[in-house]
Order: structure tokens, then C-alpha cells, then sequence
């Protein structure tokens, strides 16, 4: 059901289906808490967070909700559902399964 | 279910695209606002920092058009777009928007119309559950083509021996005699075994159905009333069952009322009574008369049942004599049905889509037209990014829309014209149910699939042609007589031949059916039918005294009224579809076996009959009083009889011994002429005329001949039949020219509506024409003009332009005139009196239509003349 994506769009599914695992939030709390989890190295682009967010929420791994935020003021969260949580375990031991092998390809080498 | 939550997701942006557009714009907002507080918070001026935001987000409308993207909508937003365009584009173009509808609606409306026909008679299955399980059987005699009705023996026979039927049942039909309130009415009456309800799988409305001993031998005085009788005779009364129905012979019981929609054949009967067969002896009811309606077991398929009664058949053939060569025919009751009416439903579908055919050609000529004219603002698309696939799908959405206008419109007309058209049929189509011909759901899609496919077969190529653009040519350079050009227009060429062939075709073939009617109007039926009106006489179960004396006393009474010429009876009249057969022996040839007799149709009438009908007799005499019961046998027979049995010889002074009559030998006292019993087109056949007196019978039908208008006697003649007998019921008054007047509705429907689909596609063939060569002297307009410049005379030009679409229309009535000869097998079962072949409509048709193309070719062409050649140069 999925496209075919090149592997950076497929990461940051992976990031953003992580950080909402934890809690629901709206975009611009998913861009923060992506920013502080991995020590301000990840910075996710203004212009490709949204358009992510929207193609998960169409293939159904997340859905979103209108609600009041920590300024109240109305912000769309997000939150994962339950075939969300499935791809995230599946997405995350593809990714351990892959990063694991680069590592060695690039050790070795 | 993800799928669910997908379509729930795709749905709203669909519907509530307003909403979810805000939605989107306040969530872009939020994060451009969270953004700049960053900013601000970062110690820049708010101004500033709000720039720096929406340059990092790269702007806001580019992000929603990637959020739009994800939600996979575009395809929908773009075709929403095309709909509207296309819609535009058709209101700036009324002209070109009016006659694409116009010609659409007459070739969707058209074909819509002839399939609600087809829908009603050819495909809505009947309404009775398993109904294509319904057979009907008949008998299959010698070396003749053609069926007959069924023999007792034989229903017995079959029904003891076949193994693939679930139920069996023998109708057959008198009409009954009831009396009511207000005098004595003949109502129509099936006769069946018990099977009968248990064949068409239907239960009664009210009490119950025959019991299998009610059809045997005894008195059985139970009747089961028709649903719309018990409505209209006993006012819908729920306590029925039980009461009494008076008849001439006394009373029935009913037993049950019959559910409502039931048709026996074709016709929904007031009343059913028991049929009883004695077993010891099956004949004593009758011979081949008979009606036999089985259903087949399940599983059991007509081809099974078929086989198996081959078998049948051949054993009852080596048992009994009466059988010999005797083979059985099965057939499903719809399909027996609707016989008649298949072919020419077959034809007016082919007829109709050839109009439509035509009328798509014509579109995609002006399609293509309207293509080249469009190309600068197709390029334009094209060098904004569109593609070729992008361009090719919005023309075939402007396509669909304009068909989809159209087939509305079409629709429209369909309703109209398929009310015009029942009344014009007026029953001559035997539809198996009694529910109206009109349109339904079938219709509705039928159309739409119509519509469908006609869009993409006319704007598929113009598409494509169309969608070919280079970007240069937005500069708004006109490209002159390229070699895309050139081909387009051999291929509009092309196509306007193919439409004027097929216009041709349909305008021989309307030519050949206007002949067959005009020849069936003047038919030689061998009777008069002006001035004479008939009614129906069921004279009951009287003895044959009675039965004798009772027509005796009618005939000189109505020959008593003012105004009658002459007055008789016949069994069946001429025309109305039936006959008898009967076996007869010439003098001297081995009597009493059935076996060795030859068969010959039978009348049985009174005297009076052939003056009555204004039949000729050419040798001898015709009956009169002295011929009694007890007297001498006297029989008549027409010319055919005795040139077929009496070769060279005479006929008259002859004897004959008829089965029919007894067996007694009976001399011929006069021929007759020969009459188109069967229909208009049937030739006479050998026919023995038996006398009432001698060889009473049971239905008669009254023929009286009047001086002036014959329907003004009806009453007169009724009031006769009452003061003789106040219980005789006497059935409706009909003419003999109402009778013709019925045959005639088929042949007439034919010429008309094929006529009038062939002038559609004349017209539309001729507008075709007028359109390719209107189109070419726009785009030649300069050409002309040089031309008239360097000195050639305005008949020149008439006459170059002329003759273009005078080549075009000459090809393609060389063409039509070919397919018409190559088909004209498939109209040849409608003719009568003139052959498939007949040049002299082909003539006809063709003259009529070249001037109908010459004249469309002449108007642009006279315009072409007049071009101004200042004007003409002036604009590039």
C-alpha cells in the first residue's frame, strides 16, 4: 500500500511515527521534540514535515484531532493508531536490521 | 480497516473541501507563528523574524500544494477542473455546442427509444418466478414447415412417457357464455388440466386451484375466475369463493380466484374451467387443437428436454397411426413469445445505431475543426507544463461532458417518442407481461453507457490529432496546409464518404419497406372487407339441433333488418391467425384409415357466407335452405382444391368423404374463389367448405354485409341475436377492414420508423457534408482570394469547391448503393411484393439523397464565390 519512497522520506516517517508514539502532538512539537531527542542534530526541513504528516495521516497510520496547545491557541494533534503502532515496530526493525548492516559494511571497510 | 478511514479521509476532502482547505492554512499558520516566536525569542525584530520564518518554510501556498499533493486528491481537483472548463469552452461556442447536442439527442434519444422495446419484449424475462424453466410444446407435422397445435392422445402420451418436465398441462380456449345483470356477455376462457398453475409456479389470489380428479371424466361445474374479472364482475368482493357464476348451462361454483398478471399465451383469461380427458378416450374432446405449456424439471436443460421428446415422439410415431412422421416441437414460452417481434426489433436497433454511428461521425469532424482552431491555446498548456496524456484527457472530458449533455436531452426525447411509439404500435408487438412499455433503470443505464462510448469513439481521434501541438505555435503563427493538415482532412473526407454510404443504405432500405406497405394496402385478399361487421357466436354445449336451428333463426332475422345485404356464419374468420385441418378421402380411395388421408384446410360455414363476403363462386353454387341435416352432403371448395385434386378435370359432381364431416360422402356443388385465409402475404390453400346445417359446430362468428356504414348496424344486428335467444352472448363488433387494418399496424410501423431514422441520417449526412466543405473554404479563404485576384471567374470557384462535394457525395453513394445490394438479405423477410433487389428504389433512394448532398455542398460553395478578395488578403 505504501510508495515506493527513497530512504530519507522513509526516515523521517520512521522519526515522526516515533515521537508521536510517546504522546500526541501537533507538527510543530514533532519538529522539537525530533530536534531535542537527538541532540539538535536532526533538524526536520520546514517544508517536508507537513506534507509527511498529511501522507501518514491518508495511508491511516496516524489521525489527527483539533485541539487546544500549550499557548491555547487550536493545533491539529497527532496522534499514532493502532496500524500506525504495527508499521512503527515493523519500520523500526527494518531500520536495526539496515543501520546495523551499513555499520559493518563501514567498519569492515 | 484502514480502507475505511481512507475513504472517510478522501470523501470529506471531496465534500467539505472548503472546510479542510482552512484547516489546512490554520495549521500551516500555527507553525509559521510557533516559528517566528522562535525567531523573536532569538532577539530578532518581530518584522524580521517573521521573514525569516516564511523564507525557511519556503512559503506557505508551496507547502499546502505539497499537503494537497500527499492527500493523492489531485487527480480529482484536475478533473474537476476539466468539467468546468469543458462547460465554458461549450457556452463560448453555442453554436457548435447546439448542434453537437442536437445531433447527440437525436442519435442517444433514438437509440433509447427502440431499446425500451427491446427491454420490454425481447429481454424482461416473464414475470413468473423460474419463468425461464416455461416450455411450450406443439407438434411437428410431415414434411410440413411450421407447427400445429397439440392432440390429447399425444398430451397423455407425454405426459405418462417424458422424464424432464416437472408439470405438464393442455389449454385450450372457448370463450364462455355468462349472464349478468344486464344480459348475456361472451368473456374469454381458458380450458386446462390441473396442472396448469402448477406449470407457471404461480398459487391462486384466493381459494384454490383444480384438484387432478376435477380433470377427470364428470361433472365438474368449478370455475376459477381471472383477476381482472373478479374486479371488474364481482366488484373485487373477498367472499368470492364460494359463490355462484350463472352461464347459459346453468351455474358454476368458483373455487378460487387466479393471481393477478397471469396471461395464458398472450391473453389474460376472465375465467378458467377444468379440462377433463377421459384416458380410455382422449380423442372425444377433440383432435390437434390443443395448447401444451410444461416446466422443465431443474437442471433439465432444453436441450435435454428436446432430445428426450425426440424419442418420445418416435415411439408414440411407430405406435399409433395418426402419428406418422410426427415430430415434437419445445420451445421456452419467451422465446415462443416473441418470435414474431424479434427480427424487426433486430433491424430497428441496427437502424438506429447507424443514425447514431452517423451522428458521432459528424462530431468528430466537428471535433477536429474545433481542434485545429484551438491550437494556439493548446500549445499554450502544453509549454506550462501540460503533458500530452493531460491535454488528451481534458479533450476526452470535454467529450464526455458534451455526450453526457447530450444523452440527457436524448433521454428526454426517448421518453417522448417511446409514448408516440406505443400509441403508434398499439399492441402489434406481443409483449409477454402486461406491465407498460416505458423506461426503466435498464433504459437508464443503457444510455449512459451510450453516451459513454459514443465519447470516446468520437473524440478519442480528434484528441489525439488535437492534443499534437508543438509550443511555437502559441507565437500564433498560422501553420497553412501542413502535412497534418493535409491528413486530417483525407481522414474527415474519408469519414464523411463512410457516413453518406450508410445514410444511403438506411434510405434504400426505407424505400423498399414504404413499397411493401403500399403493395400490402392493395393486397388481393380474395374477400371484401369494406362494409361488413362481424361478432363472435359461442353457441355452448347444445346438441346439434339445437345448434342448427339457433343459427337458422339468427341469419333470418338479421337478413330481415334494414339495411344487410347478406348475413352467414364462419368458424374462423379470415384473418384472425386461425384455421382447421382436416384428413379427407377422394371417391374411391380406401377409407377409414387415418393413415392414408390427405389434409386439407377446412372452413365450416352457413349459407349466405361466400355473399356475405364478397368471395366469388366461379363454378356451381353456393349453399342454400334446401341443404339440410338429413338431406345430401354438400361441400364447396376454392379454385386451389380443385386444380390441385382436380386437375384439367371438373371439380363440380365430385365426391369426397371429409373426416370432419362424419365420413359421409359429400358431392361438391360449387368452387369458390381462393382467399388469404393465414394473413396478407399467405398463399391460399386448398380448402373444403362444410356446411353448418350438415356439420354443426360450436364457435361461429356472424359476417354480415350492410349497405353503407357497417359498425352503425352492430346494435341492430345484437338486438336480432337477443329477440331470438336472450342467453346467446354475443362478443364485440369488429369490422373485417379493423381486421385488415391490424395486419397492417406491423408493415406500417416498419416503413414509418425506418423512413424516419433514414431522413435523420440524411440530414445528418447532408449537414456532414456541409460542414467538411464549409470548414474547407474558411481555411482557403486566402487561396480564393488570390485566385479571384489573378483572374479566375467567380464560376470557377463555385465549380472547383462544387465539385469537392460533389466527388465526396458521388463515392459514397457508389458505396451505399454496394452495401445496400451486399445486405440486402437481412431486410428481404419484411418485404412483400417487391424484391431485396428492386432498382427502382435504389434509384430512387439515391436521387433523393444526391439532392439533398448536393444542395448542402452548393451553399458553402455559392459562399466561396462571393469571397470579397480584398477582404480575403487583407487577414493572414
Amino acid at each position: 500500500m505504501s510508495k515506493p519512497t527513497d530512504l530519507v522520506q522513509g526516515t523521517l516517517d520512521l522519526l515522526i511515527l516515533r515521537v508521536i508514539a510517546l504522546e500526541p502532538m501537533h507538527g510543530w512539537a514533532v519538529a522539537q521534540r525530533i530536534r531535542q531527542m537527538s541532540n539538535d542534530e536532526l533538524r526536520v526541513g520546514q517544508g517536508s514535515l507537513y506534507p509527511a504528516l498529511h501522507r501518514l495521516e491518508q495511508q491511516g497510520w496516524i489521525e489527527a484531532e483539533w485541539g487546544e496547545s500549550e499557548n491555547n491557541r487550536r493545533a491539529k494533534f497527532y496522534s499514532l493508531t493502532r496500524a500506525g503502532r504495527k508499521a512503527l515496530e515493523k519500520e523500526s526493525a527494518q531500520w536495526e536490521r539496515l543501520s546495523a548492516a551499513i555499520s559493518l559494511v563501514v567498519r569492515r571497510a | 480497516m484502514r480502507w475505511a478511514t481512507k475513504l472517510r479521509l478522501r470523501l470529506r476532502s471531496l465534500l467539505q473541501g472548503g472546510r479542510v482547505e482552512a484547516e489546512l492554512d490554520e495549521e500551516l499558520r500555527f507553525h509559521l507563528d510557533r516559528l517566528t516566536e522562535e525567531h523573536v525569542a532569538a532577539g530578532q525584530a518581530p518584522a524580521d523574524a517573521r521573514r525569516a520564518a516564511l523564507r525557511e518554510m519556503g512559503g506557505l501556498d508551496q507547502r499546502k500544494e505539497e499537503c494537497r499533493d500527499a492527500r493523492g486528491l489531485a487527480l480529482f481537483d484536475e478533473l474537476r477542473q476539466d468539467v468546468s472548463y469543458a462547460l465554458r469552452g461549450l457556452r463560448k461556442s453555442p453554436g457548435f455546442a447546439t448542434v453537437a447536442m442536437l445531433s447527440l439527442a437525436l442519435g442517444i434519444g433514438a437509440n433509447t427509444t427502440i431499446f425500451t422495446f427491446v427491454n420490454a419484449v425481447l429481454l424482461r424475462p416473464l414475470p413468473y418466478p423460474g419463468s425461464d424453466r416455461l416450455v411450450v410444446l406443439r407438434e411437428r407435422p410431415p414434411g410440413a414447415e411450421g407447427t400445429v397445435s397439440v392432440h390429447p392422445l399425444n398430451f397423455l402420451e407425454w405426459r405418462a412417457r417424458a422424464r424432464s418436465f416437472e408439470a405438464l398441462a393442455l389449454v385450450q380456449a372457448p370463450p364462455l357464455n355468462v349472464i349478468g345483470a344486464d344480459g348475456a356477455e361472451q368473456i374469454a376462457r381458458v380450458q386446462a388440466t390441473s396442472e396448469l398453475f402448477r406449470v407457471f409456479g404461480v398459487g391462486p389470489a384466493r381459494g384454490r386451484v383444480f384438484t387432478p380428479e376435477e380433470t377427470r371424466p364428470g361433472s365438474h361445474d368449478v370455475v376459477i375466475l381471472g383477476y381482472g374479472f373478479w374486479q371488474r364482475w364481482f366488484g373485487g368482493d373477498p367472499a368470492v369463493v364460494g359463490r355462484r357464476l350463472a352461464v347459459r348451462e346453468g351455474a358454476l361454483t368458483i373455487i378460487g380466484v387466479a393471481p393477478p398478471g397471469l396471461r395464458i399465451g398472450l391473453m389474460e383469461p376472465d375465467a378458467y374451467t377444468p379440462l377433463p380427458i377421459d384416458p380410455a378416450k382422449p380423442a372425444s374432446i377433440g383432435s390437434r387443437s390443443f395448447q401444451c405449456y410444461g416446466r422443465l424439471k431443474p437442471g433439465v436443460s432444453l436441450d435435454a428436454a428436446r432430445a428426450e421428446m425426440a424419442v418420445v415422439a418416435s415411439a408414440l410415431a411407430r405406435q399409433y397411426p395418426m402419428d406418422e412422421g410426427y415430430g415434437v416441437f419445445v420451445s421456452g414460452l419467451h422465446e415462443y413469445l416473441v418470435r414474431e417481434g424479434r427480427p424487426a426489433l433486430r433491424l430497428l436497433m441496427a437502424v438506429v445505431a447507424t443514425v447514431l454511428v452517423i451522428a458521432c461521425v459528424n462530431l468528430a469532424g466537428l471535433l477536429t475543426a474545433r481542434g485545429i482552431r484551438r491550437r494556439g491555446e493548446l500549445a499554450v498548456r502544453a509549454s506550462l507544463g501540460a503533458s500530452r496524456g493531460r491535454l488528451v484527457r481534458q479533450l476526452i472530458i470535454e467529450s464526455l461532458v458534451l455526450s453526457s449533455l447530450g444523452g440527457a436531452a436524448g433521454l428526454v426525447l426517448a421518453y417522448w417518442g417511446t409514448l408516440a411509439l406505443v400509441t403508434l404500435t398499439a399492441g402489434a408487438l406481443n409483449v409477454g407481461s402486461i406491465e407498460p412499455i416505458r423506461l426503466e433503470s435498464t433504459c437508464l443505464v443503457f444510455t449512459l453507457v451510450i453516451s459513454t462510448v459514443t465519447a470516446l469513439v468520437f473524440g478519442l481521434l480528434p484528441a489525439w490529432q488535437a492534443s499534437r501541438v508543438e509550443p511555437q505555435m502559441a507565437l500564433g503563427e498560422r501553420t497553412r496546409g501542413g502535412t497534418a493538415d493535409r491528413q486530417q482532412h483525407r481522414m474527415r473526407s474519408a469519414l464523411v464518404v463512410t457516413e453518406v454510404a450508410m445514410a444511403v443504405v438506411l434510405l434504400v432500405g426505407a424505400g423498399l419497406l414504404l413499397r411493401t406497405f403500399s403493395r400490402l394496402v392493395r393486397v388481393d385478399l380474395g374477400f371484401q372487407p369494406a362494409e361488413t361487421i362481424t361478432m363472435g357466436l359461442f353457441l355452448g354445449a347444445r346438441p346439434p339441433e339445437a345448434r342448427v336451428s339457433l343459427v337458422d333463426q339468427i341469419l333470418e332475422r338479421v337478413e330481415a333488418l334494414p339495411g344487410v345485404k347478406a348475413a352467414s356464419t364462419i368458424q374462423f374468420l379470415p384473418l384472425t391467425g386461425m384455421n382447421c385441418g382436416t384428413g379427407f378421402w377422394l371417391e374411391g380411395q380406401p377409407r377409414g384409415d387415418a393413415s392414408h388421408a390427405s389434409t386439407t384446410e377446412c372452413s365450416l360455414v352457413s349459407r349466405g357466407y361466400f355473399a356475405a363476403m364478397g368471395i366469388p363462386i366461379l363454378e356451381g353454387r353456393t349453399f342454400d335452405r334446401r341443404d339440410r341435416m338429413g338431406g345430401p352432403r354438400v361441400v364447396i371448395v376454392n379454385q386451389s382444391f380443385a386444380r390441385r385434386y382436380f386437375p384439367g378435370g371438373r371439380a363440380l359432381g365430385r365426391r369426397i368423404l371429409v373426416a370432419w364431416s362424419d365420413e359421409v360422402l359429400a358431392e361438391i356443388v360449387g368452387v369458390a374463389g381462393d382467399v388469404r385465409h393465414n394473413g396478407l402475404t399467405s398463399e391460399p390453400a386448398p380448402t373444403v367448405f362444410l356446411l353448418h346445417a350438415q356439420t354443426p359446430g360450436y364457435i361461429t362468428t356472424l359476417v354480415v354485409r350492410t349497405a353503407g356504414d357497417a359498425s352503425a348496424r352492430a346494435a341492430a344486428v345484437r338486438q336480432a341475436i337477443h329477440d331470438v335467444d336472450p342467453t346467446q352472448a354475443v362478443s364485440a363488433a369488429k369490422t373485417m377492414e379493423q381486421y385488415v387494418g391490424d395486419l397492417l399496424t406491423r408493415p406500417r410501423m416498419y416503413a414509418a420508423l425506418v423512413a424516419f431514422f433514414a431522413l435523420i441520417a440524411v440530414i445528418l449526412a447532408a449537414v456532414g457534408i456541409y460542414g467538411l466543405i464549409a470548414y474547407v473554404v474558411t481555411q482557403r479563404t486566402h487561396e480564393i482570394g488570390i485566385r479571384l485576384a489573378l483572374g479566375a471567374s467567380r464560376r470557377d470557384v463555385f465549380r472547383a469547391t462544387f465539385g469537392q462535394g460533389a466527388r465526396l457525395t458521388f463515392i459514397g453513394l457508389v458505396l451505399g448503393v454496394v452495401a445496400a445490394w451486399g445486405l440486402r438479405g437481412v431486410v428481404a423477410t419484411f418485404l412483400f411484393g417487391v424484391t431485396p433487389g428492386d432498382p427502382l428504389t435504389y434509384v430512387f433512394a439515391a436521387a433523393v439523397f444526391a439532392a439533398v448532398a448536393l444542395a448542402a455542398a452548393a451553399i458553402p460553395a455559392h459562399r466561396a464565390s462571393r469571397v470579397d478578395p480584398t477582404t480575403a488578403l487583407r487577414y493572414e
